[in-house]
């Protein structure tokens, strides 16, 4: 199969997202912020590891502006914790 | 590995997953006391053996009725004062008034009063979480000075073993503070008339609270459940019969012939190679 | 179904779910195990723990109060000034905690809350017994020195009386807190003896002021001003009408001098303390409206002096009034949440300049104070969410009860949102798109170079015969990309790829695979041949 990188790295997100979820509810509580700030832990590696250096499929194409558009997600998440306690 | 070997290994994966998950919600309840609720308010973490006969007890064991929900008939009554007499101890806990009849059919004069009992010296928000101090000289809480309860209730008559501070007092209006016409005094929250034991909290043996109080729980060591009257036991089906098909030898060989017969014959049988 | 249905569907639940998700994004938290419970118990893994307070010593405190006025009134009896003094410092230093320990805990509507007002009222009593016992010591002694002179003699005899009067009075209001005080402590298993010894001691006391007065009288000396029946008679008299009031009456103290002259000054004292200074009338009357104000509730004493000579002691009785307290919420800003509210007495009255507490979720307490219409206002700040505030009124030194307003709770938006979390956002978006075009383009400058060059090359070449300074396997590389570049074939296209789009010059490229690949080095004859071709030579030389 001529993308099974695709599916290989879709398959290891959803597992990764499956066992935080996992963690979250064994724990008894659901906090969306470090959801998101672990699921993009989970796709900057996986986005690493299956970038090839030679060539830039077509499934990789945008996956910069995701990255992006998570990176300044994460941003405002940390600068708003920072001036939490800065307000405490 | 090729494409098809994959999925399946991925799809079994996954139902294995799925199956573990319905497992585990299938085989533990949420009910209150239950020996098969792993969360906070169950008796999952309680050290003690179940028992449904209360003929013939071992008198070195401490029989626990914990949370009774169904009447004792006078045949078992008659039971447990043979049990009783001849050395053994009962603890009776109960937070709700319903051992009440049980004490009087056993001719005891202690009774739990349900009292939504507050108190000022406390390390939690929550004023129905307080310490109590021991008095009076048993076994049971040798080596223990102090108590931490959960919502107790009064128990009157019989010799105190568990007192509150003075600052404590009877929570009517539920606002938890004193105000109005409530007033300061002691409560006893657990009495004994010789060898029966009356404590106003059944919440003592669940397993959020089984950390706070870890000499006491040894010290009633070894326990044995009384799982017919307590509500120790669950409604749901699925664990009850396992527990049936545990209990009963027949069963559990029909179960066994079950699973192996088909493994048996499918390696058995004549195979065209 | 085929890929654009799949896919559209895709989009469409991604989308959807990632609008439930901002949805929630405003408050993140979707669920914490908070104050888990059930009637029966509550989980102590989620209950907020707190510090255990000063419960634990409430009573022990009710303890040493009691144990300290049996001290006191015994250094008093045995007139060791300097201990009783120092005790006294020690007396109201418990008596302070203990009233702030009552008002922390919430307890005051409580038999706690009249044993503190027993006590506030014993410790006035126990501290004016030392200053007239001192006072009256002091007395003994001039009273012998001035045994000659009659004047002198008869003032100290007024004062004299004046302070039997005030201890007798003193005496018997403390005597009648003994049974309440008594009932509260066996209540609690506090040890009531001490206490018990101290009214013994205080009776003693207030007896042997008595004995000496009757001792000076049975002397018999001194002419004039000895009443019948063997008291002594000052010419300044006092009286107090009405003789009971509370919070906000006036009472009027007055009295006549009859032995005074118009316009003299008047002291008049309040249990020991200067209220009012006043002039004698023409007929030799003086009048004072006196307003209950900050006085506790109970027996109280006034007497007045004129020069030195000492009236007799008037007792009045203040009388306790309920109060009750409003409490208004309003919210300031986002941040801070304002609170206004009216103290008033039972009859309508305001009570002015009292200090007022505002407790925030049953644990802190805000401090504020009334104004000259009752009225009190505090800002408070607070974070964000929901509080819960009571507006409480501990009548400490007033002759009024205790009272609280229902409790209001108030939910503060927080602040507004602060631009610098967005300004980071922008600032980290622009950073990964600045990094990820960089590293793009990184690459595709490598990959521009090998091209540019050979280009160029390639239309030398042409003309030109082969580079001759190249090793082998390069100049094999070169030609190529020439070959490659002269039929027109993409640069991504693998030597294996180019023989089958051009089979006539396959034989080229699968030679030229083996070299590449195979890690073959050609010969010079067979570059030779190679250079041929790329550059436009036979095709059926191939």
């Amino acid at each position: 199969m001529a993308d099974a990188k695709k599916y290989y790295a879709a398959a290891v997100l959803a597992v990764w997202l499956i066992i935080i979820a996992f963690f979250m509810v064994l724990s008894r509580t659901l906090d969306l912020e470090v959801f998101f700030v672990l699921a993009l832990i989970g796709l900057l590696v996986v986005a690493v590891l299956i970038d090839g250096a030679f060539s830039r499929p077509r499934y990789m194409r945008y996956i910069g502006y995701i990255i992006a558009a998570g990176v300044a997600l994460f941003a405002y998440i940390v600068a708003q914790k920072i001036l939490e306690i800065l307000a405490a | 590995m090729t494409q098809i070997e994959r999925e399946a290994w991925a799809i079994l994966l996954i139902l294995l997953l799925a199956a573990a998950v319905a497992y585990a919600h299938v085989t533990t309840t949420t009910e209150e006391y239950s020996r098969y609720n792993t969360d906070w308010n169950g008796t999952s973490a309680l050290p003690a053996e179940e028992i449904r006969d209360l003929r013939n007890l071992d008198t070195a064991a401490t029989l626990l009725i914990l949370a009774p929900d169904r009447p004792f008939t006078a045949e078992e009554v008659g039971y447990l004062q043979t049990f009783l007499d001849a050395g053994g101890r009962v603890i009776v806990a109960d937070e709700e008034g319903t051992a009440n009849s049980l004490l009087a059919d056993l001719g005891s004069t202690m009774r739990v009063r349900p009292q939504n009992l507050a108190s000022l010296e406390r390390d939690r928000a929550d004023p129905g979480l307080f310490t109590v101090s021991v008095v009076g000289n048993t076994s049971l809480f040798a080596g223990v000075g102090t108590v931490r309860v959960n919502r107790p209730a009064a128990v009157t008559g019989g010799e105190p073993l568990l007192e509150t501070a003075i600052l404590t007092w009877e929570d009517g209006d539920g606002d938890g503070r004193i105000s109005g016409d409530e007033v300061f005094g002691t409560a006893v929250i657990c009495a004994a008339e010789g060898n029966l034991t009356v404590l106003g909290d059944e919440s003592l043996f669940i397993n959020a609270m089984l950390a706070e109080n870890p000499q006491f729980i040894e010290n009633i060591q070894p326990i044995r459940v009384d799982s017919i009257h307590s509500r120790t036991g669950t409604a749901n089906p699925i664990i009850n019969t396992r527990l049936w098909i545990q209990e009963t030898p027949p069963a559990a060989a029909a179960a066994a012939a079950l699973a192996i017969l088909p493994v048996a014959w499918h390696f058995g049988r004549k195979r065209d190679d | 179904m085929n890929r654009q249905v799949s896919h559209a569907v895709l989009a469409a639940v991604a989308i959807l779910v990632l609008v439930l998700i901002g949805v929630q994004a405003v408050d993140p938290v979707l669920y914490a195990a908070k104050n888990i419970s059930t009637a029966a118990h509550a989980d102590p893994a989620t209950i907020q723990k707190r510090s255990p307070g000063d419960a634990a010593s409430l009573v022990p405190l009710m303890d040493e109060l009691l144990g300290e006025t049996g001290t006191l009134a015994l250094t008093i009896k045995l007139q060791d000034y300097e201990s009783a003094e120092r005790d006294l410092a020690r007396y109201n230093e418990l008596s302070r905690r203990f009233d702030r320990l009552v008002v922390t805990l919430d307890v005051s509507g409580t038999d706690i809350g009249e044993f503190q007002q027993n006590n506030r009222q014993n410790q006035d009593a126990l501290a004016a017994l030392l200053n007239d016992t001192r006072r009256f010591d002091a007395l003994q002694r001039l009273e012998i020195e001035v045994r000659g002179d009659d004047e002198q003699h008869m003032t100290v005899i007024y004062e004299g009386e004046a302070l039997r009067q005030k201890m007798r009075e003193t005496f018997s209001a403390y005597a009648r807190r003994e049974a309440a005080t008594v009932r509260i402590a066996e209540h609690y298993e506090i040890n009531a003896t001490p206490y018990q010894e101290s009214v013994d001691h205080f009776a003693e006391v207030a007896d042997a002021a008595n004995g000496w007065q009757e001792e000076i009288n049975g002397g018999g000396t001194g002419t004039g001003g000895t009443g019948s029946g063997g008291t002594v008679q000052s010419p300044l008299v006092i009286a107090v009408t009405p003789v009971e009031g509370s919070y906000g009456d006036v009472l009027l103290v007055g009295g006549i001098h009859a032995a005074g002259k118009s316009g003299a000054p008047v002291e008049i004292y309040v249990d020991s303390r200067l209220a009012a200074t006043v002039a004698l009338d023409d007929d030799r009357t003086y009048v004072h409206s006196y307003r209950v104000g900050r006085i506790l509730a109970g027996p109280h004493l006034a007497y007045a002096t004129a020069g030195t000579i000492y009236s007799n002691v008037a007792a009045f009785e203040v009388l306790p009034k309920n109060t009750s307290i409003t409490l208004s919420l309003a919210e300031v800003n986002g941040t801070a949440v304002a609170c206004t509210g009216n103290l008033t007495a039972d009859d309508g009255r305001p009570v002015t300049r009292a200090p007022v507490l505002i407790r925030v979720d049953g644990e802190t307490l805000v401090g504020a104070e009334t104004d000259g219409n009752g009225t009190y206002r505090a800002d408070i700040l607070l974070p964000a969410g929901e509080h819960a505030l009571r507006a409480e009124f501990h009548a400490a030194g007033y002759p009024l009860n205790a009272s609280e307003s229902p409790t209001e709770t108030v939910i503060l938006r927080g602040e507004g949102l602060s631009p610098f979390p967005f300004a980071a956002a922008i600032a980290a978006a622009a950073g990964t798109g600045w990094y990820l075009r960089r590293r793009r383009s990184e690459e595709s400058t490598p990959a521009a170079e090998p091209e540019a060059a050979p280009s160029p090359e390639v239309a030398r070449l042409a003309p030109q015969v082969s580079i001759a300074g190249l090793p082998p396997r390069e100049a094999a590389t070169v030609l190529f990309c020439t070959l490659r570049a002269r039929l027109g074939l993409p640069e991504t296209k693998t030597p294996r790829d180019c023989a089958r789009i051009a089979p006539a010059y396959a034989g080229f490229f699968e030679r030229y695979e083996r070299i590449r690949y195979a890690g073959e080095t050609p010969s010079e004859e067979e570059l030779t041949d190679m250079e041929r071709i790329a550059l436009g030579g036979d095709a059926d030389r191939a």
